[in-house]
């Protein structure tokens, strides 16, 4: 058999299929096996929903969620605002000679361990660190930030990650955005702020979306920073899955808290098909 | 026009404060490395060595150093090329369905780490299989494939599809036109694959730490120590896990530079 291109390649599938079974086998499966043994107990034959009552019913659980969400969407929000700029100021402002190094210089940090990175955090926030020392050597009073430990400096630790993924996402679409509709809407009269407010922005948002997305999902899956910057006393979903999975070891239980886990990304990304349909109905 | 610049200005600013806060709390970092203080305290106290030597002599870091080199290794290379298979064939095949293939092939990218983990210790379990680094590597493969396709997949649609055609009318079988056209036109894109995925599966914690239960990798060491109280040599440790991280990545980008499509 031919293929198009005209390769002798008997069959097209044989390289595709390592990847597909092992994508099938160790991924897919165990997310629906995980998926199905939340509806199982041990109390239980068959079919039940007594995992999901029992989630529901504790205020603790619930906080947890409901703190997951918060988290998730504040990091959105909070990286987002930082992003547009940033990402900007990489696409249009910066000269072209410098916009590699500009680049690099943010993406770099990101090839390290995540684990380290929030610990280094630590060193800083903490009421002995090094802003508490410096606001108590200027003000020669005992500075006591209270920020570690905080949802806060979730929020912050996991935003300073997400910026960088965020920006990339607008600036690799605003790079491609034709200058030529810029320049229209100056020649028009259009000031630089409307220039960014009636062509760039909207031109950017499929870019932005798929940021955004992808940084809600780390959000509300990432056990690290949670652990190491907000502390154990008030935890999100993932600090409670994972109490569970190496103490208790209720293994229905973990998996109705990894399921509904996966209800969170799969509701994140339900914009993303939207995007998807927008560009179809355009190309 | 004097609003311009400003605006301008004000935009660099504001990058130039967003990478500052990145670096900011690695140096710092880096500087407590080399406090005597047993405590995070302020101003320092003398300049000593004495945390790296400790990394350096304390077996289990050194223990959590090997397999994580070793287990990295097999997850490069196993990454590497499962997805230089997958990304040939995503490029040069004619199948139906090629765009849920791709989609499906780069899914754990959109899914959080501790979701891969724990479901693969919750089948494995099922089966019967007890946690140990070889499901470590099964699982770090998963995290680290996307990124091997994706990557691959680029380079190889850059190589002219003439080349492979020539050694075809030579008379060369697929495979062996692959392995001499094919692999040299994008041997630094490999080269930068490997080194790329090593350094993610490298300081990778979370699927780790699911499915081990007594072997310690660097990442698991590390976590370990940082949850059971404080220890000076983490500083010290850390700032070498970051430099090594940081040049195995550079590596690969000049890697991935290169131009290697001749």
């Amino acid at each position: 058999m031919k293929t198009a291109s005209g390769s002798p390649v008997s069959n097209p599938w044989a390289g595709i299929l390592p990847a597909i079974l092992l994508m099938a086998g160790f991924f897919a499966v165990p997310i629906l096996y995980t998926i199905g043994l939340s509806f199982s107990s041990d109390a239980h034959q068959g079919f039940t929903l007594d995992n999901y009552r029992t989630f529901f019913a504790e205020a603790r659980l619930v906080d947890a969620l409901s703190r997951t969400l918060i988290l998730g969407l504040s990091v959105v929000v909070v990286s987002s605002l930082i992003a547009f700029p940033a990402a900007y100021f990489l696409a249009f402002v910066v000269a072209p000679a410098w916009r590699a190094v500009c680049l690099f210089v943010l993406v770099a940090p990101f090839w390290t361990s995540f684990t380290i990175r929030a610990f280094s955090w630590q060193l800083v926030l903490s009421d002995t660190g090094v802003i508490a020392w410096l606001a108590g050597e200027i003000t020669g009073l005992t500075v006591s930030l209270g920020f570690l430990y905080t949802m806060a400096a979730s929020i912050f630790g996991l935003s300073l990650f997400s910026i960088m993924l965020i920006t990339l996402m607008i600036y690799s679409v605003m790079i491609t955005i034709d200058r030529r509709l810029i320049e229209a809407n100056t020649v028009l009269g259009g000031s630089g702020w409307s220039a960014f407010r009636e062509v760039i922005l909207p031109l950017s948002l499929p870019g932005w979306m798929i940021g955004a997305v992808l940084t809600f999902i780390i959000a509300v899956g990432d056990y690290a920073v949670p652990a190491l910057l907000g502390g154990g006393f008030k935890p999100v979903l993932a600090q409670v899955m994972l109490s569970v999975l190496k103490g208790t070891y209720d293994l229905p239980t973990a998996a109705t808290f990894a399921s509904i886990l996966v209800l969170l990304i799969l509701a994140a990304c339900t914009p993303l098909l939207l995007v998807v349909r927008s560009v179809r109905l355009q190309g | 026009m004097t609003t311009a610049t400003l605006s301008t200005r004000l935009l660099a600013l504001l990058f130039a404060a967003v990478v500052a806060i990145i670096y900011l709390p690695i140096v710092v970092m880096a500087i407590f490395s080399f406090s005597s203080s047993r405590f995070q305290t302020l101003p320092f106290s003398d300049g000593t060595a004495e945390w790296y030597v400790r990394v350096f002599t304390d077996g289990q870091y050194s223990e959590g150093f090997l397999n994580s080199v070793l287990l990295a290794s097999a997850v490069a290379v196993t990454a590497t090329a499962i997805g230089f298979a997958c990304a040939y064939s995503l490029v040069n095949a004619r199948i139906p369905g090629k765009m849920l293939i791709t989609l499906f092939v780069l899914a754990p990218l959109a899914v959080p780490l501790l979701l891969v983990g724990i479901s693969l210790r919750l089948y494995f379990a099922k089966l019967g299989i007890q946690p140990s680094l070889w499901l470590v590597w099964i699982g770090q493969v998963l995290y680290v494939l996307p990124l091997a396709v994706l990557n691959l997949r680029n380079r190889i649609a850059q190589i002219p599809k003439s080349h492979e055609e020539a050694a075809w009318a030579l008379g060369a079988s697929p495979l062996r036109a692959i392995a001499d056209v094919v692999l040299p036109a994008c041997r630094f894109a490999l080269l930068a694959t490997l080194i790329l995925t090593f350094t993610f599966a490298f300081d990778e914690f979370v699927i780790a730490y699911f499915l081990t239960n007594f072997s310690i990798t660097l990442p698991i060491k590390i976590w370990t120590t940082l949850v059971t109280g404080f220890d000076p040599t983490i500083n010290a440790l850390g700032t070498m896990v970051f430099l090594f991280s940081m040049t195995l990545g550079i590596a690969a980008q000049a890697l991935f530079m290169r131009k290697d499509v001749r």
